[in-house]
């Protein structure tokens, strides 16, 4: 068992390793292997490289938030972008744009602080006295998540036409504004954020039995609540502010790393984290070259593969 | 309003029979249906009755627009709404603003346009508004939405039609074409030969003070539509053309479609002479990836207004003076 773990996460990291390469290799300028002059360093070194660094940083945030949520609401449908999470984080994501747009910080703030008030807006929807059944939480869900988008694209409507256009392309997820400074902040968010929440596997392992049961092991409940919400929010955030809504990352990546690990939590994490970092990775390097030298929405690529994954391994469950 | 309701009843009903509801019940439904089309249709003979009872007979003729259908319109038009700020600044250019009663939200020039009533934007105009203000003839500048337009307006006997202007020459038809509808042929044709009078006039300057112009290497632009993400223009844009006509080469000329988002890595490697923006608020510097681009290191970023650059109207030639002037300017000042 132990052995089999070890060479599986080996091989994932083994397969990152090599999905950051191979995508480095691809762009819409072709670049020699070797003796690069500077214009072709500065395309590889501030475009190319930070951009798939990024896009790694984005899926593993995703996925985690997916994995974590997943466990701790028992429910398989839980994910940042159904849930509604990731239009609170693209709302606030909005506002700092609309409103303090000189201050750079404020939009990762403000994407965290949405998520968060969107997941305790789900939450609180979705709880009665019976405990939290899967319909109810899949239905607040959907309202938080289509009472976002209309107000986003009621805010869409005021802006002028120029700002507009930009926003379009964002809502749909775009990993073309990619800063080194961006690539920092979000690897910092996903490494807090899965750490928290592999600190916090072993009760959700519990937690996925039964909320009751998990308390009878002495688990704190609402503790580990409020630090599984508040670890998503935090990489949802971070996904969301540097590149739009990239969806379906949250909800396949977790589903077929349980298909292969199973679901002891204390690997679902962080194999997803690096599973989710590949599938973004794959995805945006379709985006980038496909149609090339124009550019495709990275959210477009992620859905157009995951929703059909996804009816697959519904259909094969 | 109407058609909109008998929609929702088609829809409400399919439903209800999606839901295997008894024979009976579909029966009703059906019927409920017929009320709602009986209502429908009365409520439109209602409409064509107050049509066909207005007081005065006019007369009317056939024209063609850009699209090639042939539309009927009276002779006199007295009452006009343009969907589209190209057409409004078209239609006050001849001689003919007085007559539009209705322009949309983005219809800021010239001043006058900006009293006239304004029936929502481009892309979502309010139906009720445009019926609301009785126009003989609505002017569309784009097929998009084109049908959703045609059916609703022409339902209440309004006119559609569509003025497509492409490029400096499609603005000078557009505009002889205007003059016609509105009467106003011999102001748009002295208004033609003035603007087609001014890119003369420029191209020979150019021309004047380099003489190989079309020989030697003419300066490389990139224009830059959207700052973030990176918006340029593609080979179906009229302002290709515009760069062309003012002796430059657009480095995108090659891109599909007509505003393309570009990659950044293509963006740098095109190491750009020239980067004109289109000024708007998120717009007034260059990308960041222009950082060690031939136009950044010699200062020459030109800012032309959004308004002037992206709009088919007389005020293209605005447009193509200011960038003929920014890409020779040193030559030019020589002289």
């Amino acid at each position: 068992m132990n052995r089999k773990i070890i060479i599986s996460g080996t091989l994932l990291i083994a397969l990152l390793g090599a999905a950051i390469i191979l995508a480095a290799l691809f762009g819409a300028e072709r670049l020699p292997l070797f003796d690069l002059n500077e214009q072709q360093m500065s395309i590889l070194y501030d475009i190319r490289l930070p951009r798939i660094l990024l896009g790694a940083c984005v899926g593993a945030s995703l996925a985690v938030a997916g994995a974590g949520l997943q466990s701790l609401l028992r429910n398989p449908l839980a994910e940042p972008y159904l849930l509604g999470v990731s239009n609170g984080a693209a709302l606030g994501t909005m506002l700092a744009f609309v409103f303090f747009e000189s201050f750079e910080l404020s939009r990762p703030v403000l994407a965290f602080a949405g998520a968060g008030l969107a997941t305790i807006a789900v939450y609180q929807m979705a709880k009665s006295r019976a405990g939290m059944n899967v319909e109810r939480l899949v239905l607040s869900g959907v309202i938080v998540t289509t009472f976002l988008s209309s107000v986003i694209v009621m805010l869409t409507t005021l802006l002028d036409a120029a700002k507009l256009r930009s926003f379009t392309f964002w809502l749909l997820g775009d990993l073309s504004q990619a800063t080194t400074n961006g690539v920092y902040l979000s690897l910092g968010a996903v490494t807090i954020g899965t750490i928290i929440l592999m600190s916090q596997a072993r009760a959700l392992n519990l937690m996925m039995v039964g909320e009751r049961d998990a308390f009878d092991f002495g688990v704190e409940v609402s503790r580990v609540r409020v630090l599984v919400f508040g670890a998503s929010s935090l990489v949802v955030g971070a996904a969301v502010a540097a590149s739009g809504s990239v969806g379906y990352v949250g909800l396949i990546v977790p589903h077929l790393v349980r298909l292969t690990v199973g679901s002891d939590n204390r690997l679902v994490v962080p194999f997803s984290a690096i599973a989710g970092a590949i599938f973004v990775v794959f995805a945006d390097t379709i985006a980038r070259t496909a149609i090339a030298p124009r550019e495709l929405p990275v959210g477009a690529i992620t859905a157009l593969i995951g929703a059909p994954m996804f009816i697959y391994l519904l259909r094969r469950s | 309003m109407s058609a909109q309701k008998s929609r929702v009843f088609l829809i409400f009903g399919v439903r209800v029979k999606k839901l295997n509801f008894r024979k009976v019940r579909s029966e009703s439904v059906l019927a409920i249906l017929l009320v709602a089309a009986a209502f429908f249709v009365g409520c439109r003979s209602n409409v064509s009755n107050s049509n066909t009872t207005s007081p005065e007979t006019v007369s009317m003729r056939r024209v063609t627009d850009d699209l090639g259908r042939t539309v009927i319109i009276p002779v006199k038009i007295t009452r006009a709404v343009s969907l589209a700020p190209n057409l409004t600044e078209n239609i006050f250019a001849i001689g003919a603003g007085d007559r539009l009663v209705g322009v949309t939200t983005f219809c800021n020039y010239p001043e006058q346009a900006k009293s006239i009533a304004k029936i929502g934007d481009t892309m979502t105009p309010n139906m009720e508004s445009i019926i609301a203000l009785k126009p003989d003839i609505v002017f569309v500048s784009t097929a998009s939405q084109i049908e959703v337009f045609m059916t609703t307006l022409e339902q209440q006997g309004i006119v559609v039609f569509v003025s497509d202007p492409n490029s400096l020459d499609d603005v000078f038809q557009s505009l002889i074409q205007l003059g016609d509808l509105f009467g106003t042929r011999d102001q748009a044709e002295t208004l033609v030969s003035n603007l087609s009078g001014r890119v003369g006039q420029i191209s020979h300057l150019v021309s004047f003070v380099e003489p190989r112009a079309e020989r030697t290497v003419l300066p490389r632009v990139f224009v830059q539509i959207s700052r973030e993400p990176l918006f340029t223009i593609g080979k179906d844009s009229f302002i290709t053309q515009l760069i062309k006509a003012a002796y430059g080469e657009s480095v995108t000329a090659d891109v599909e479609t007509a505003y393309p988002k570009l990659s950044k890595e293509t963006a740098l490697a095109l190491n750009p002479d020239v980067i004109i923006l289109s000024e708007s608020d998120d717009n007034r510097l260059p990308n960041e990836v222009f950082r060690n681009s031939p136009a950044v290191r010699d200062g020459r970023i030109y800012k032309v207004n959004a308004d002037l650059l992206s709009r088919p109207g007389p005020r293209l030639v605005d447009a193509m003076e200011q960038i003929a002037k920014s890409l020779h300017q040193e030559k030019l000042r020589n002289k």
